[in-house]
């Protein structure tokens, strides 16, 4: 008996050290060592050793703490930033360099706008074409799934994420169509969208939130996927749900995946303020203090209003009100710079100290001419001061009695 | 000369010991690594015989306890498995998060980038799996031997307890699965706990109170996830190891293994003189007034063999069978992860984890209407017919009249009814189960194996 529970024994060991080997094995030959060293020879070959020699090994990722991402894409595709991998086999491929100045990779990752599972190391998951996993990378291989003739098209649907709110996006073709089409048709008659329109049909807003599971697809011949059945709505509403009364309006083929596109890229996904596109993040002036600064620019003290003299500065005479009120009113200024440093308001201007020669140095810098400029315009704001002193002076009418 | 030297070293160490004794120091290291030690020679003896870990195992043990027919070494598994969870679970408590913004990410990086994470996700996921079968089959098995009768009127025989005991073990092992189902917070997590929750919320009276108290509140959310988190890796595993020692340390105290009785049977047969010298009750080692306690006895040398090398080697064996059997099946089956919980998508069919869909099957065939009035089966199948179960299950040894000889052995004459019955139940369990698991399709139709399910709508 000892000596048979002897050989299980052995054996067992034996087996649990081939397994042990197995999972070491599996864990250091993933997909992307594969890749990398691929890259790495690739290099070698186009560049020398030297600059392979640089290429970084392991997984790679981008954090973007912002929109809550981790994208590890760029561990087997390693040539994004490169130069003059431009016409490179993918994935060792230079990413288009216009589109990548204005969306750096450490603050929008790859998948915000390609789609994809960026947390996956293995070729499959990360594509993102797998079970439990809804975004897929918009890319060819999708894009021939529905015939889309344009590979690039359905990326919009993920650009709008943050376009949301813009008239017009430059490269987003299909969406710029689609957003055109609502206005043309007027989709807002009935239905709501951001807020703006009418109730006889669903509340558009946040259509592109609305789950896989959600939708009837009876009727649907082929594929049955949310753009499918937005595309099959937008050509014949009635055929994909009888009950609906929305008009058929003959849409393309090209339209109704540009407007299927569209709506689905209405979602509710969190995005901080500072990415979405025309979202003002700054103090605004009101109304009121717009139309005020227009007044005082068509005035006579419209000079002092242009080079920023009156955020200190009121030049009462001349009908220029600061709102701070920090400098004294320059409508005296010929006799006050007088009083105040012992010198002509000439000589002072053109030499000024204390705080005005910080601020002309830095903030206001004014040529000479301008300089003189200002000086007659403060002799005028001083005949000004006078003139209305005098007037104000003169008796006023008597009021006439009760 | 040498016998010189030791008495030399002898007196010399005497000596400093007496020294220390007498300034009552002891050494640094001695105060920091051991804080007890026995005042006299018999507190010293009590100590050896109340450890639990030295006496896991006896002397010497049968071989029929050994046989790898009888008992399959289900229990030994069972916690070779417990072993196994706690190690990887230890791990994993250093990677994953307990919170609802990161625990399915924390997953997901355990699955793709955490060194050997895929590897320890998957090893805690099965070896859990594994753990229930195991565990309900250790059951199976001990009522099937009638494991759990007291045979010969001996000291401290308590075997019903100890299947009492089991039966919470097992409980406890539905919850420890339970619990940890939740932590990965996707779609088959979260959807599986409200199913879940949502049959044992149907009991009268204690039913809503409870799910309130499980979840933290109405809903499933961050204080669900943190209760049973805490559940999971600290108040359930504790439980486990104290009561998995405790039904250890009675399998002893009941005499080993149920199988070793039939031994006393055929010794008590062949009418060997019983040695009746014995005054235990004097002692006080026994309860009981008799003074001549009456013993058969059986030949140690003729039918026992010592418990190292017999036990320990198969111990080693089971143990690395065990470890072998979860990694081949961690490398072959592939752990699921699906999209990230959202309360506002129900997955169709939304399914509760599979040892439990023989219930929600139950509640779905005690769910019908007649006339206009729709029985609720959460309440006659959720909760009522599982707890008849248990209660069943936990009262049967104590009236189980089945003759001694019965005790031990396969599939018994004396105890065929009982068997059957048991069998039956067991049976209909486990068609249930395999019903619910997979031929239950969307809007929880039936779909025969062979028949395809629905195309599942994506995105794109």
């Amino acid at each position: 008996m000892l000596s048979k529970d002897a050989i299980k024994l052995y054996v067992l060991g034996l087996s649990l050290l081939g397994l042990t080997a197995w999972v070491f094995f599996r864990e250091n030959r993933m997909d992307w060592t594969d890749y990398q060293a691929e890259f790495k020879e690739f290099v070698t070959e186009k560049f020398g050793a030297e600059r392979a020699a640089q290429v970084p090994t392991g997984i790679q990722q981008i954090w973007v703490k912002d929109l809550d991402r981790v994208d590890r894409c760029i561990t087997c595709h390693q040539a994004v930033e490169w130069k003059g991998l431009e016409t490179a086999p993918e994935p060792y491929r230079t990413h288009p360099k216009e589109i990548l100045e204005k969306h750096p990779l450490t603050a929008y990752g790859c998948t915000s706008c390609h789609g994809g599972q960026g947390f996956s190391t293995i070729l499959p998951d990360a594509h993102g074409n797998v079970e439990h996993w809804e975004e897929p990378v918009l890319g060819a291989e999708v894009s021939e799934a529905y015939l889309i003739k344009n590979s690039k098209a359905l990326m919009e649907m993920n650009c709008n994420s943050c376009h949301r709110y813009d008239r017009e996006t430059k490269g987003m073709d299909y969406i710029n169509t689609a957003k055109k089409l609502v206005e043309q048709k007027d989709c807002r008659a009935c239905h709501t969208i951001n807020g703006r329109g009418g109730i006889i049909g669903p509340d558009l807003t946040f259509e592109g939130e609305k789950p896989t599971e959600q939708f009837d697809y009876g009727r649907l011949t082929g594929r049955h996927s949310v753009f499918a059945w937005q595309v099959a709505h937008f050509q014949n509403p009635k055929m994909v749900s009888p009950d609906s009364v929305m008009p058929n309006f003959g849409f393309s083929s090209q339209d109704a995946q540009a407007l299927a596109l569209l709506v689905m890229s209405w979602r509710k996904e969190p995005i901080p303020a500072n990415y979405i596109s025309g979202v003002q993040l700054r103090d605004v002036p009101t109304q009121e203090e717009i139309e005020k600064e227009k007044r005082m620019l068509e005035g006579e003290g419209a000079f002092f209003v242009q080079n920023k003299c009156f955020i200190c500065h009121s030049v009462t005479s001349l009908g220029v009100d600061s709102a701070a009120k920090i400098g004294p009113d320059l409508s005296d200024a010929v006799t006050d710079v007088q009083s105040r440093f012992g010198r002509t308001l000439d000589d002072f201007l053109m030499e000024p100290t204390g705080t005005m020669s910080v601020v002309l140095a830095t903030q206001i810098p004014l040529t000479t001419e301008q300089r003189q400029q200002a000086i007659a315009l403060l002799k005028v704001a001083y005949q000004r001061k006078l003139e209305q002193q005098i007037k104000n002076a003169s008796p006023s009418p008597m009021p006439t009695g009760k | 000369m040498a016998t010189e030297l030791i008495s030399e070293t002898k007196t010399r160490s005497t000596l400093l010991v007496m020294l220390r004794d007498k300034l009552r120091l002891k050494p640094a290291w001695e105060k920091l690594t051991w804080t007890w030690r026995p005042e006299t020679k018999r507190e010293a003896g009590d100590a050896i015989v109340r450890n639990f870990v030295l006496h896991w195992f006896p002397a010497k043990v049968s071989l029929e306890s050994l046989s790898w027919g009888y008992s399959f070494w289900l229990g030994t598994i069972s916690a070779v498995l417990f072993l196994i969870l706690t190690i990887t679970g230890g791990v994993l408590m250093f990677l994953y998060v307990p919170s609802v913004e990161r625990a399915y990410l924390s997953v997901k990086d355990l699955e793709f980038s955490t060194s050997y994470g895929w590897f320890l996700r998957g090893l805690h996921r099965i070896g859990a799996h594994l753990m229930v079968a195991v565990v309900f089959l250790h059951m199976v098995r001990v009522f099937l031997t009638g494991a759990f009768k007291n045979g010969r009127k001996a000291v401290g025989q308590n075997r019903p307890l100890n299947w009492i005991i089991g039966v919470a073990l097992l409980l406890i092992t539905l919850l420890l699965s339970f619990t940890g189902y939740l932590l990965p917070w996707d779609q088959l997590a979260y959807w599986a706990i409200t199913v879940g929750t949502n049959i044992a919320s149907s009991a009268p009276v204690f039913g809503e109170p409870t799910r309130f108290i499980l979840l933290g509140g109405t809903t499933i959310e961050q204080a669900t996830l943190i209760r049973f988190y805490v559940l999971h890796c600290f108040v359930l595993p504790l439980a486990t190891l104290w009561l998995v020692s405790y039904h250890m340390w009675r399998v002893r105290k009941d005499g080993g293994l149920a199988c070793v009785e039939k031994r006393y049977e055929e010794a008590k047969k062949e009418e060997r003189p019983a040695i009746a010298s014995k005054t235990y009750s004097l002692l006080g080692i026994t309860g009981g007034t008799a003074v001549d306690v009456r013993n058969v006895m059986v030949d140690d040398e003729k039918d026992k063999v010592p418990s190292s090398p017999y036990l320990t080697v198969r111990l080693a064996v089971v143990t690395l069978a065990t470890l072998v059997a979860s990694i081949v099946l961690t490398l072959i089956v592939k752990a699921p992860l699906e999209e990230a919980a959202n309360p506002a998508v129900t997955p169709n069919p939304a399914k509760a984890p599979w040892y439990f869909l023989w219930l929600q099957e139950l509640v779905t065939i005690t769910t019908f209407t007649i006339g206009g009035f729709t029985i609720n089966g959460a309440l006659i199948g959720g909760i009522i017919l599982p707890g008849v179960l248990v209660l069943a299950a936990v009262l049967w040894p104590y009236f189980d009249k089945s003759p001694v000889s019965s005790i031990g052995r396969w599939f018994p004459k004396e105890r065929k009814w009982q068997n059957r019955i048991f069998l039956l139940i067991i049976v209909a369990i486990l068609i249930l189960t395999f019903i619910g698991t997979f031929m239950r399709g969307p809007f929880w139709e039936i779909y025969m194996p062979w028949q395809e399910w629905e195309q599942t709508p994506r995105k794109f």
